[in-house]
């Protein structure tokens, strides 16, 4: 990926992905609004003149709202899977409130004169509703669903981390890769979305009294439109269904790489590698961007197949460290670089699998290690035997080997010199972490050589392929330039390879005859014809 | 005509209109007076079933209107509200058009029948056809409410303080095109007030009522000069003089100067 490229270039090269994209980003929005019309409107409607079931239902729905997003699509796994589903299923709950409110608010906001004059008329029940209460509530209801879908536009976002697509896959593809060119082409249309789609509902909110009846007629129908746009047919078919990390999606020894070397054409989407290997185990998925030594490898039956055409660069995890900590700190280094080789890919697997799958604590996980290894101490015992003293700033990305490794790394600081820790886990993605290191947040974190190329240096294609993803000269290559470019130091590698691997279920696998990248390329070719 | 037996109405404990009994003739304009919280609006409300009675029973025509579909018996009645109820968001002839529509008129039907009452009550119907309510003044606006009281015909007109609202200048413009609508005459009205003038103005017969109970109901000339009790005498004394001349025929020379000895003793007392 050239890292001179502008925004425009970006968008202009992945046009089709970003048009793909706005085009579910919108379905979803729609969907789930028309569906929370359907339900929220009749609702609204139902509890005015009801005010012990109003109190009930507003509560409730307000309750809904008050769950964190992330965490109401984590709920959403376990009942519904992956994919449109869910995410439809959240962003409904949450575009339920603005629009129940906002009705029951609008009805009951109607004069009781005009009310009491329609009955007296003698019109019954529903036509008071149709011909009066529902016209002069007109634009507080409008305000309720415009509410409700600059809310779906912005929670919209999150569909990509279980497969639904939409323009978060751009936008968490770009953090995960230290992308801004990815981010902005995910997170500029989503707000021009926002913005456009909260302008047009505005006129019609401000529509005269005249044109709502016209209106009222003639909204389902876009809205009907809009949420068929999900329905367009997306990609490639075959037979056999692809999930990829944001992050693999994205990069050149991932998706554009399989498709490029390997010529792969697989249906395909986007999902958080927290739910992923499940959905694998499920049959949701066949094929998975995984990592080589994830512990869920093991738990969950999959196979990684060989990359015989040698698209994944090594990814050897070591410690980063700022120059100037080293240099304050000269006993420091010697202290972390105890785990210099410590951890093969089994060892580091095994661990993983502890603490996905056993649902042990990372820090346990790491005491246990240590122990067996005979390294570990107990904090105190030799006190600044350096005389040194101040506070070490540890990070970590958010999954489970960093955490691992961050715990290692904290129990050897503490017993090995009179320095304290302070943890900073979660940092999200590689870019998150990094610019926390270049910008003196945190003092080291553990990272990958193959990321560290890729996602941040962003080599030339001749430097890319002189090193020709062999680990010393990957290494060395990320090292000096990390030194130069950043003053950031690379420890000793720990060991391990957490490379990126393609991964299906054993049985199918076996059932299929598919052994390597290409065996999968192959059938899929021949499956096509 | 209109029979009202036995009605009670009870909000809470406290008892808006208590055991009433009377009849309304086809053809009269009856009066219900009293002041404020005494149960008038509230037994107009029940004829045309805004509010349910408790007891009691209530026929127009000898059908007991309890019996029918409200909104079928609603639009049989005219109803004029003192703030208009006007709908925002119809135009004048919408507004007017209401209950010829629920009745399923034909277009020409209504849009002629709408164009006729503009002209009766003054308001140039090719000014007035696509105007909005809040474009019109308030007396504009009692007047389109009367309008579509009026526009299907309806042989009985209930009318809830329908002058209220109006400062005295529009009401007695309004008043006047009121009392010279010819439609109105063969109508069988019943016309909530607590102005006692407007009462003596308006009613064939004037229905006094206080605490839910009729204190006395009769001619208007019956409640002045022949009071039931202390409590209708009271009523009337502030505005006795007035009441007397309007009563009166001006040549009725000896009636004007009792009128006037009454007034005297009044002031002096």
């Amino acid at each position: 990926m050239n890292p001179t490229q502008t925004l425009w270039q970006f968008m202009h090269q992945e046009s089709g992905k970003l048009l793909q994209q706005t085009a579910e980003h919108i379905g979803l929005t729609f969907i789930s609004l028309l569906i929370a019309i359907l339900i929220g409107l009749p609702l609204g409607i139902w509890i005015t003149g009801r005010k012990k079931a109003a109190g009930f239902v507003l509560g409730f729905a307000g309750v809904l709202q008050t769950i964190p997003s992330i965490a109401l699509l984590g709920f959403m796994i376990p009942l519904l899977g992956i994919g449109p589903v869910p995410a439809i299923t959240a962003l409904f709950l949450y575009a339920l409130l603005p629009i129940i409110r906002n009705t029951y608010t609008g009805i009951n906001g109607v004069d009781p004169v005009v009310r009491e004059a329609a009955v007296a008329m003698g019109m019954t029940r529903s036509q008071v509703l149709f011909k009066v209460e529902l016209i002069l509530a007109f634009p507080v209801i409008m305000a309720g669903i415009r509410t409700a879908t600059v809310i779906n536009v912005g929670v919209g976002t999150l569909a990509a981390y279980i497969a639904a697509g939409g323009l978060g896959e751009f936008i968490f593809g770009g953090i995960a890769l230290n992308n801004t060119n990815m981010i902005l082409a995910g997170a500029i249309p989503a707000a021009l979305l926002a913005i456009l789609l909260d302008f047009i509902l505005s006129l019609v909110q401000r529509m005269s009294r005249k044109k709502r009846r016209t209106a009222l007629r003639i909204m389902p129908l876009i809205i009907l439109g809009f949420s068929s746009f999900y329905m367009l047919p997306m990609g490639y078919s075959s037979r056999l269904l692809a999930g990829f990390t944001p992050e693999f999606m994205g990069r050149s020894d991932g998706d554009i790489g399989l498709r490029s070397v390997y010529g792969l054409k697989i249906k395909t989407v986007v999902i958080s590698d927290a739910v992923m290997y499940k959905a694998a185990f499920d049959k949701k998925l066949d094929v998975i961007s995984g990592y080589s030594t994830d512990g869920r490898l093991n738990a969950y039956g999959l196979v990684v197949l060989e990359d015989d055409k040698k698209i994944f660069p090594p990814y050897y995890a070591a410690p980063v460290i700022r120059t100037a900590v080293m240099d304050k700190y000269p006993g420091l280094a010697p202290v972390l670089n105890k785990l210099a080789g410590r951890i093969n890919d089994s060892i580091m697997t095994a661990l993983n699998y502890r603490v996905e799958y056993l649902n042990q604590t990372p820090e346990q996980c790491a005491r246990d290690f240590l122990t067996a290894q005979g390294l570990y101490k107990e904090p105190g015992k030799e006190p600044g035997r350096s005389g040194e003293q101040g506070t070490i700033r540890l990070g970590s990305k958010i999954f489970p080997e960093q955490y691992i490794l961050i715990n290692m790394y904290a129990m050897l600081i503490r017993g090995y010199t009179g320095l304290q820790v302070e943890t900073k886990t979660g940092l999200g993605g590689t870019k998150i972490c990094f610019q926390a290191l270049v910008n003196n947040k945190i003092d080291m974190y553990p990272e990958y050589t193959g990321t560290a190329l890729l996602a941040i240096l962003h080599p030339s294609p001749e430097d890319l392929r002189r090193l020709g993803g062999k680990k010393d000269p990957v290494y060395n290559f990320v090292q000096s330039e990390f030194v130069r470019r950043y003053g950031l130091r690379w420890l000793e590698p720990i060991g391990f390879n957490n490379a990126y691997a393609l991964m299906m279920r054993r049985s199918q696998a076996q059932q299929l005859g598919i052994h390597t990248i290409t065996d999968l390329s192959t059938y899929l070719k021949k499956d096509s014809l | 005509m209109i029979e009202v037996k036995n009605i009670t109405k009870t909000f809470g404990g406290f008892r808006a209109v208590d055991d009433i009994s009377f009849s309304v003739e086809a053809g009269e304009n009856m009066i219900f007076l009293g002041k404020s919280g005494c149960g008038k609006t509230t037994l107009l409300k029940m004829i045309n079933r805004l509010i349910e009675p408790d007891t009691g029973e209530i026929r127009i025509d000898g059908t007991v209107v309890n019996d029918q579909d409200p909104a079928v018996l609603r639009r049989k009645i005219g109803y004029v509200l003192q703030n208009t109820g006007l709908f925002p968001h119809y135009t004048v002839a919408e507004n007017i058009a209401v209950v010829p529509r629920l009745l399923g008129w034909d277009k020409d039907k209504i849009r002629e029948r709408t164009r006729t009452l503009l002209e009766k009550l003054h308001l140039p119907p090719d000014k007035y056809f696509s105007s909005y309510p809040h474009q019109l003044s308030g007396g504009q606006q009692q007047r389109i409410g009367l309008a579509r009281a009026l526009a299907a015909y309806p042989p009985v007109l209930l009318m809830d303080e329908p002058f209220g609202a109006l400062d005295p200048i529009t009401r007695a413009s309004v008043k006047k095109d009121f009392k010279e609508l010819d439609e109105l005459r063969t109508k069988t009205i019943i016309l909530v007030t607590h102005d006692v003038q407007e009462a003596f103005e308006l009613g064939d017969r004037i229905c006094l009522l206080d605490k839910g109970k009729i204190v006395q109901m009769g001619k208007p000339a019956e409640l002045l000069y022949h009071p039931a009790n202390a409590y209708v005498t009271d009523f009337f004394e502030d505005q006795r003089f007035q009441l007397e001349v309007k009563m009166m025929d001006a040549t009725d020379y000896p009636a004007l100067m009792r009128a006037f000895t009454h007034l005297k003793n009044r002031t002096n007392a």
